[in-house]
């Protein structure tokens, strides 16, 4: 059974495509130690879809919604477009691994997609932070840090009731 | 910048062991970063201007250890701080940012520090100081769900905590298991009134280190703050420590 991977990330959302998973092994420990080497973990699991961001005010509508464990209509879309089609009564044929149980029970509710966490899944998802930029072409050095950078700054004012549009609001 | 450190052309500075940390040498000594964004203090410390042979000016930033438990595990002794030009650091615990400030100094313009302060109030200057600072990512959230934050952080080299809370050591581990890499390294800084009053401090301490070495921590040094702080205590390890590298350790 296929096994697919959702991967939020400050500049979009990212689906991989894990294979061959017996030949590192079903378990946690296995996992790790693959997960270091881009080499070897680059063969069990390649990008298989990304759906970019389309504005500052886009990811951070989409970073609260995933804070909260909410599955917004663009990940819903994103995940209906590039998954395998869940049809009723059929015996499914795929998996989502999610690192957020929340967000994963969401999912299911409504999409019906069969997501899946644990410590399994956790393992897999630290070696697509650790090589993110990597497996994404497109990402030059630096690009995903500045996308962080301006969601953290767009997230954080939100909370602290700055005005997040504005540089200079000061609000007492 | 003129700083207070009166007679400022006196003073030399030197790199301190810890890259990225310089010592300046007057009247007193202390311990200095140079200043990312020259000109301006951060929370009114005091600046050093020092005039090199070829007339260019570097400026530095005078690191209090009374106001940082960093600056006074590094005047104490610590042994590493894995804190170091072009790092990527987890600060947790981030406050109004006074040591974040010099944390995002040491790393340079090459490495990020991704700062979480749950405080509003303190956020507030956290994000402020932030505006300047572009290698210093904001995060106004709580550092026990990690799972809140994690569109906003990468994998980083080394976690700073600053927690002061008793489930301390636990909310490192979360945050390790999702974004330090496997070799990484931990700075812990423990406070034991934080953690249980009513035990003799370096009790406190001992069991904190057991409880991070059931995480896949491995601690390697522990050094006191005194006399900057009381009772507290820095610890320095590893993370997830390849089998290997044991020996030399």
């Amino acid at each position: 059974m296929a096994l697919y991977l959702l991967y939020e990330s400050a500049s979009g959302y990212a689906l991989f495509l894990a294979h061959g998973l017996d030949e590192i092994g079903q378990n946690t420990e296995a996992v790790r130690n693959s997960v270091s080497d881009l080499n070897r973990f680059g063969k069990v699991v390649q990008l298989a879809a990304f759906h970019p961001f389309e504005s500052a005010l886009d990811a951070l509508n989409q970073c609260n919604a995933i804070s909260e464990g909410l599955m917004t209509d663009e990940l819903r879309s994103f995940l209906e477009l590039n998954l395998p089609k869940v049809k009723e009564g059929k015996k499914l044929k795929f998996r989502l691994g999610v690192v957020d149980t929340k967000v994963g029970s969401h999912i299911h509710e409504v999409t019906k997609i069969p997501c899946e966490s644990g410590d399994f899944i956790h393992e897999l998802l630290r070696g697509v932070r650790l090589h993110f930029d990597r497996f994404l072409k497109d990402l030059k050095t630096g690009d995903l840090e500045k996308a962080q950078l301006g969601l953290g700054h767009s997230y954080s004012r939100a909370k602290v009731k700055f005005n997040v549009n504005r540089v200079d609001n000061m609000v007492i | 910048g003129r700083g207070g450190m009166k007679g400022g052309s006196k003073v030399v500075v030197e790199p301190h062991r810890h890259g990225g940390v310089f010592i300046a040498k007057g009247k007193e000594d202390a311990i200095v970063t140079k200043n990312l964004v020259p000109g301006e203090a951060v929370y009114n410390e005091k600046r050093i201007s020092v005039q090199n042979e070829d007339g260019t000016k570097v400026e530095y930033r005078v690191w209090n250890p009374f106001r940082s438990k960093l600056a006074a595990a590094i005047i104490g002794g610590v042994d590493e701080i894995w804190i170091k030009p072009g790092a990527r650091v987890l600060y947790l615990g981030a406050a109004s940012g006074t040591t974040v400030s010099h944390v995002s100094d040491i790393v340079g313009p090459t490495g990020v520090v991704y700062a979480v302060e749950f405080s509003h109030r303190s956020g507030r200057d956290l994000v402020n100081m932030a505006k300047k600072r572009t290698n210093v990512i904001p995060i106004i959230e709580d550092a026990r769900h990690p799972s809140k934050y994690r569109m906003l952080v990468g994998m980083v080299d080394v976690i700073f905590s600053d927690v002061a809370q008793p489930d301390q050591a636990r909310i490192l581990a979360l945050n390790a298991s999702y974004f330090l890499k496997a070799g990484g390294h931990f700075v812990i800084s423990i406070k034991a009134n934080c953690i249980d009053s009513t035990q003799p401090a370096e009790a406190v301490f001992q069991s904190e280190v057991n409880k991070l070495k059931q995480d896949q921590f491995k601690p390697f040094e522990q050094v006191t703050l005194e006399p900057y702080e009381r009772d507290h205590a820095c610890v320095v390890g590893g993370y997830r420590v390849p089998k290997k590298s044991k020996i030399a350790v």
